[in-house]
């Protein structure tokens, strides 16, 4: 079965390689990666060429590992902020076509370069400020599931497409939708199980990251889902700032996404011009506001619910669980 | 977004090759020299972020060395716009023309990448609403940046256009090298041999852009210790000696309305805090005594420290908490945190504590076992209660009066070992533990870190191996041994 990274970027199999690989972070991802059924062929640290980790090869950048090992095709970075314009542009000057950025704070100057570098390679990637993907089809780019054991508890197969703006939420949103018997407020008002033994599952979870200027968009990922087979049904968190979710409301409105939508969308007192922990979610103009998104996306029949556990309800009645 | 004065500015220009009109900073401390610019001159109070500075009487001509003498104390001393940092005294320059111009950064949109955006105006000086008619508006990638020449053909027809363009390159130049939020020359004088240069300035940055090496330069234009309150400054310090993470704590400085529940509040990541605003924002019987969102590779130090400052807030009832570890907080190490706090904590709140993620099923079980013995109530939350059900038990939890408590003894004297990142000192008491097989917070350290010595009879730390600062050898020694590890995490000082 493809992943979603086949719809996204066309590549069937991620074959990974993880810059920061001899970090403490790049260390303890890449196990729970490799746990969680990704191909990690290389990693890559400035200066530590020639050693392993954990039986990966190591070398002292992305062209560097590509000479050596052609067919890898996405980076995993763990880097730190400073470090993601030049780690994201080896990657991509190395021909990797699909990148995770994790990093949290990278400055809005370089988000705009490396939006403008992607453009002019041909690459995609995701975040800045992203937990990364996983997708039940067997892989997982970046920090989601904490370890491999729960992640693989928690995310299982199943018709629900997950796209977030926030870490947290992205990973919540995917694994309630896994659980089974999940408990939570129903359509008609009671509380108990919105869904019985067999949970919908998720088929990929998308975190695009908290930043204002993503590289894959609500949007792609939306485009992505509308074309994944598995996915019957798109869920998302949504807030102020960008506008992202009023491009989903026009991709509907022009026929685009045809999928059914239910949105949590944040940001409802969120005043203007006020920053925000997500760099992306401070309002910057009028289209950016809670209220304006609200009204587009209600407009094309998405489900717009105001508290997370309202979405899981609304998810059993779309797919008549 | 942080504001930088215009004395600051003007070195950033400089340091581009910007032509800046003469000038001296005068730093409020310092004395005055024979460096100043002689008589006319113009005298500016440097107010970070200030603005229409000439109408609050913050910008002065002065006319002869009295009167700057004169307006210069008047400026340095504290006044209704607060303490400047000093005063920029320029040269009073005869200017034949005065053009505007800004660089800024354009987010982009489906549709348009995002670039840097130049702001060009014939009309510089006061008066916005008469330059947006004349406003241009220059899109110009920041991967390659704009030529003069680039710069002049955009223009169109200006006057000087050669002098103009390559200010403006330069202005460019400079925004991008800096990674500014926004560069604002307003005006740019033209002098009467045509040559043009930058009269008035000012920046804005985001912090974390800065590099290290430009440090100095932005230092004092960050926010001020003087708008931060004391336990802002204890975690900022906090941040500082252990930067892995993220730390956010604001104190909430609007008065509670009467009658209304105080909540401090530990939320992780900013969707964290989006569903507690989510919850609140219409409430009025709910006040948020702080904002905070403390994730990413956070550690139990870290956590435990920042928790010890919101438990200090002032007027606070209750403490809401909720955990999001699925992608790197192991939940069952933040409970160790919130464990550790409320037993150590002289002011400790009672609390609504949702874990949600890695090893939650551990962390509500560590409640389980030690709750009962903690001096306040604790209520823990399946992870699939929300901020908005949560809510809910404050009126059953919250406490009338500050409770005041003797907390269990630190340990004192020299460590056993100490761990400098995270920042943590271990005490080993091997009275406690008089056996020869490893005691159980050492099968409890999930790295491998701490290491049994049995001829010794103590711990050591593992060469080859980190403390990732969980906490669990602690929890476990607590709970399943003899309390034979105590983990003393001191807080940093911090001056009222």
């Amino acid at each position: 079965m493809s992943g979603i990274l086949k719809q996204l970027i066309g590549i069937e199999t991620p074959k990974v390689l993880v810059v920061g690989i001899t970090g403490k972070q790049g260390q303890r991802r890449s196990k729970v990666m490799k746990n969680m059924g990704t191909k990690i062929l290389a990693g890559c640290t400035p200066g530590k060429g020639g050693q392993e980790v954990d039986g990966v090869p190591v070398f002292n950048s992305a062209s560097e590992a590509v000479r050596s090992i052609p067919e890898l095709n996405c980076a995993v970075t763990f880097v730190p902020a400073s470090a993601i314009r030049v780690a994201a542009m080896d990657a991509m000057n190395a021909g990797l076509r699909f990148s995770v950025l994790t990093a949290d704070g990278v400055p809005t100057h370089d988000e705009v370069v490396i939006k403008e570098y992607a453009k002019a390679t041909g690459c995609t990637y995701l975040g800045p400020n992203t937990v990364g993907m996983l997708d039940t089809a067997g892989y997982l780019l970046g920090l989601i599931g904490g370890n491999a054991a729960w992640a693989r508890k928690n995310y299982l197969p199943g018709c629900v497409g997950v796209i977030s703006r926030s870490g947290g939420l992205s990973q919540l949103l995917g694994a309630f939708h896994c659980r089974p018997n999940l408990p939570g407020p129903r359509a008609d008002g009671s509380f108990g199980p919105v869904w019985g033994e067999q949970s919908p599952g998720v088929s990929a979870v998308i975190c695009t990251g908290g930043d204002p200027i993503p590289g894959v968009t609500m949007l792609d990922a939306a485009l992505a889902f509308e074309k994944d087979p598995r996915t019957k049904l798109i869920v998302a968190y949504g807030e102020t700032g960008t506008t992202q979710e009023n491009d989903i409301a026009l991709a509907i409105a022009a026929g685009k996404v045809t999928k059914p939508v239910i949105i949590f969308l944040g940001g409802k007192f969120t005043k203007e011009g006020v920053a925000q922990s997500h760099a992306g979610a401070m309002i910057r103009n009028d289209a950016e506001t809670y209220a304006f998104k609200r009204k587009v996306l209600e407009a094309e029949g998405v489900i717009v619910v105001e508290r997370p556990d309202a979405m899981f309800a609304q998810t059993a009645k779309v797919l008549g669980l | 977004m942080s504001a930088l004065p215009e004395y600051k500015t003007r070195v950033l220009l400089t340091n581009e090759e910007v032509p800046v009109v003469d000038g001296v900073f005068v730093a409020a401390a310092s004395n005055l020299d024979n460096s100043l610019p002689q008589p006319p001159v113009y005298l500016k109070a440097q107010i970070p972020g200030a603005t229409s500075r000439a109408a609050s009487g913050l910008v002065r001509r002065a006319d002869t060395k009295e009167q700057i003498e004169q307006d210069l104390k008047t400026l340095l001393a504290p006044g209704a716009w607060g303490q400047a940092d000093g005063v920029l005294v320029t040269k009073s320059i005869e200017l034949i023309g005065e053009y505007y111009a800004a660089c800024m950064l354009d987010f982009g949109s489906a549709e348009k990448l995002p670039c840097g955006v130049l702001l060009f105006s014939p009309e510089g000086g006061s008066g916005v609403e008469r330059r947006r008619e004349s406003l241009r508006k220059i899109d110009f990638s920041l991967l390659n940046l704009p030529s003069a020449d680039d710069l002049i053909r955009e223009l169109g027809n200006v006057n000087n256009p050669q002098a103009i363009g390559e200010l403006l390159e330069g202005l460019c130049r400079t925004f991008a090298r800096y990674k500014l939020v926004v560069l604002e020359t307003n005006p740019i004088g033209v002098l009467a041999d045509g040559s043009v240069t930058v009269v008035d300035c000012r920046a804005e940055f985001e912090p974390h852009a800065v590099s290290p090496k430009d440090k100095d330069l932005f230092a004092a234009a960050s926010t001020t210790k003087r708008d931060l309150t004391l336990l802002e400054r204890l975690v900022q310090k906090i941040n500082k000696d252990d930067p892995a993470g993220t730390a956010f704590f604001r104190e909430n400085r609007k008065l509670p309305p009467e009658r209304a529940w105080r909540v401090a509040t530990n939320l992780c990541g900013g969707g964290g805090k989006m569903l507690w605003e989510m919850t609140t924002g219409a409430r009025s019987d709910i006040h948020s005594m702080n904002e905070s969102d403390t994730s990413g590779g956070l550690s139990a130090f870290k956590s435990y420290r920042v928790l010890r400052a919101i438990l200090s807030i002032e007027g606070s009832q209750v403490l809401l908490l909720t955990g999001s570890g699925m992608g790197f907080q192991d939940q069952y190490h933040l409970a160790a945190a919130v464990w550790k706090t409320l037993r150590e904590s002289p002011t400790p709140l009672p609390a609504l504590l949702r874990f949600g993620g890695t090893d939650e099923d551990n962390a509500r079980e560590l409640f389980e076992k030690v709750s009962a013995k903690l001096p306040v109530t604790v209520k823990t939350f399946l992870p699939h209660v929300f901020p908005n059900a949560m809510v809910d038990e404050i009126p059953n939890l919250v406490v009338k009066e500050r409770l005041m408590v003797t907390p269990d003894p630190q340990p004192t004297g020299a460590p056993t070992f100490r761990v400098s990142v995270p920042p943590g000192d271990f005490f080993f008491y091997p009275h406690k533990w008089p056996r020869r097989e490893a005691p159980p917070c050492v099968r409890a350290c999930p790295t491998n870190f701490l290491v049994w010595s049995p001829d010794k009879r103590t711990i050591e730390p593992a060469a080859d191996a980190r403390c990732i600062g969980c906490l669990l050898c602690e929890t476990i020694a607590l709970t399943e041994g003899k309390g034979e590890l105590r983990i003393r995490l001191g807080l940093p000082e911090v001056e009222e």
